[in-house]
């Protein structure tokens, strides 16, 4: 029953709404997420270089992890799928403004977790005798 | 001493987070008898009220799910159902079904959260490891349907956000089937134990009669002999086409609203299988909403069977009028109020939850009683703090 975070860590389903990941080349800088975000945590910036080197403002969105609820509108709306779910949530800061991601270090990809020692990865199954059992992922 | 008024003392009872939310209870004992039991309530949900009238229509689903974290589709689909009822939709049978799902899924698991909590109060901690244990197959379930253990979001207007994942009938199938047997361990343990029976029984008994006059909902209602369940007063969703029963009992004491929890359970078990077996093949958005999302996106979405926000989502306009939506939740009845002025934020949106309803319960129930029942009746009521705060 218990999870002997972080030692293990569980595997997550699909579509799990993690920290969202961003696709620097297929966006359409439309904005939509930005419009849709509950906690104002999207928000659009600025991108200079393009901006000088295509003559007019181009805005690229941002995030602030230390508003996001992770309700996903933004990714649900938008309509290229420059935004995407990971299955990472459990990431640590030292401080505020490392969880700002303008977005150029938001098109990066999102932070690998930090473990001491590699953790076992497990599923959960849902078992009729037991409820809720962890089995180490790979064996069936 | 003399005088009544000098043997009474007054008792703060908290501000504590020992169970449920932060609850401060003001007490007047003479002795040990409780004579006025207050309880002090904070100012959560009201700022939920104001800050809606500043936010787009499709910001304020994960707003309003905030005061109960519990029972968060509750809220979510009462709100959403008041927005369709403005928007004049009504939202596919399949997503009509999957709302239902997901509703008694929380149900059950807020069900156990509210027995859970009222096991430690009574000093029976194996009660609270085992309910909270057992909702996490619950909330497991409610992950892979929605993506999130507690604040869902899944209910948008015109349908919902995600279709069922494939082997989900399945799991959810082995899911009843454990928490099936289940509840015999829990009868054998907490329910029919001689001392969890003596702190309840008998002890804050709500007439039939207060009950109605008071204007309770939800289980504590039905816990007085009253069938009444907005379910059935006023079917939403899929129940109209399913089959349960509205669960009362007659005695009206703290063991009769700890057991109409639990046959709730059951009954809202008996409901997901309905759901599981009945659900018809469709859309999950209604088709206003799933024309205007690109093609080659449409088909990428019904293959993932995610949904994707078409581009009116963000800037949502309702047309003006009024809607009042009710949904019974695992609290009792929620009901939104809102009053639209055709912009894109609501003119006035107000919320009636359930704890709020249920708050006052206490300086009725607490009158007379022993300092060591206050506690056996305030988890019977299953208050939820943050949901009644205004």
């Amino acid at each position: 029953m218990t999870l002997m975070y972080p030692d293990e860590v569980q595997d997550l389903p699909d579509g799990y709404r993690g920290m969202i990941e961003y696709d620097w080349d297929s966006c359409i800088k439309c904005s939509l997420c930005a419009m849709v975000c509950p906690a104002d945590a999207m928000k659009m910036y600025v991108s200079k270089e393009e901006s000088e080197r295509e003559g007019k403002t181009v805005k690229r969105p941002g995030i602030n992890y230390t508003r996001c609820i992770f309700c996903g509108f933004c990714v649900d709306i938008c309509p290229t799928d420059s935004l995407r779910f990971t299955k990472v949530h459990d990431v640590a800061y030292y401080t505020y403004e490392e969880q700002i991601y303008p977005p150029v270090e938001f098109s990066k990809g999102v932070p690998k977790p930090f473990y001491f020692r590699e953790p076992k990865r497990v599923r959960v199954i849902l078992d009729e005798r037991r409820g809720i059992k962890y089995e180490p992922v790979g064996e069936s | 001493m003399s005088s009544m008024e000098e043997r009474e003392i007054e008792l703060l009872i908290g501000p504590q987070h020992p169970a449920s939310g932060h609850m401060r209870l003001v007490a007047k004992v003479d002795g040990d008898v409780v004579v006025e039991l207050r309880p002090n309530i904070g100012y959560v949900h009201r700022s939920v009220e104001k800050l809606a009238e500043v936010k787009k229509y499709l910001q304020i689903i994960p707003l309003v799910e905030r005061p109960s974290l519990a029972d968060t589709t509750a809220n979510n689909l009462a709100y959403v159902m008041a927005v369709e009822k403005l928007l004049g939709i009504d939202p596919p049978e399949r997503a009509k079904y999957l709302r239902t799902l997901l509703a008694e899924i929380n149900r059950i698991h807020s069900h156990l959260y509210g027995l859970g909590i009222h096991g430690v109060m009574i000093g029976s901690s194996t009660a609270y490891m085992w309910c909270f244990g057992d909702r996490e197959p619950f909330l497991e379930l409610a992950q892979e349907l929605t993506g999130a253990r507690l604040t869902y979001s899944y209910i948008i207007p015109g349908g919902v956000r995600r279709d069922l994942p494939a082997g989900f009938g399945e799991r959810a199938e082995r899911v009843l089937r454990y928490m099936e047997n289940r509840m015999k361990d829990y009868f054998d343990l907490y329910f029919n134990n001689p001392v969890v029976r003596a702190r309840l029984e008998g002890v804050g008994v709500l007439s039939r009669d207060d009950a109605i006059r008071l204007g309770v909902t939800g289980p504590n209602l039905r816990a007085s002999g009253v069938a009444y369940d907005v379910r059935r007063a006023e079917p939403y969703a899929a129940y109209p086409e399913l089959e349960f029963d509205v669960v009362t009992e007659q005695a009206g004491d703290s063991f009769a609203r700890v057991m109409v929890r639990v046959r709730e359970i059951v009954e809202s078990m008996r409901i997901i299988r309905q759901v599981l077996r009945k659900i018809p093949e469709g859309p999950i958005l209604h088709e206003n909403y799933e024309k205007l999302i690109p093609p080659k996106l449409r088909e990428e979405m019904k293959r993932r069977g995610m949904v994707k926000f078409p581009s009116v989502f963000a800037n949502l306009r309702v047309p003006a009028g009024e809607a009042i939506s009710r949904v019974e939740g695992g609290r009792g009845e929620v009901v939104f109020h809102i009053v639209s002025d055709g912009k894109l934020s609501p003119y006035r949106m107000r919320m009636v939850t359930p704890s709020f309803r249920n708050v006052i319960l206490f300086e009725h129930l607490t009158r007379g009683v022993r300092v060591a029942d206050i506690p056996a009746i305030y988890g019977s009521l299953d208050y939820f703090p943050p949901e009644a705060d205004r």
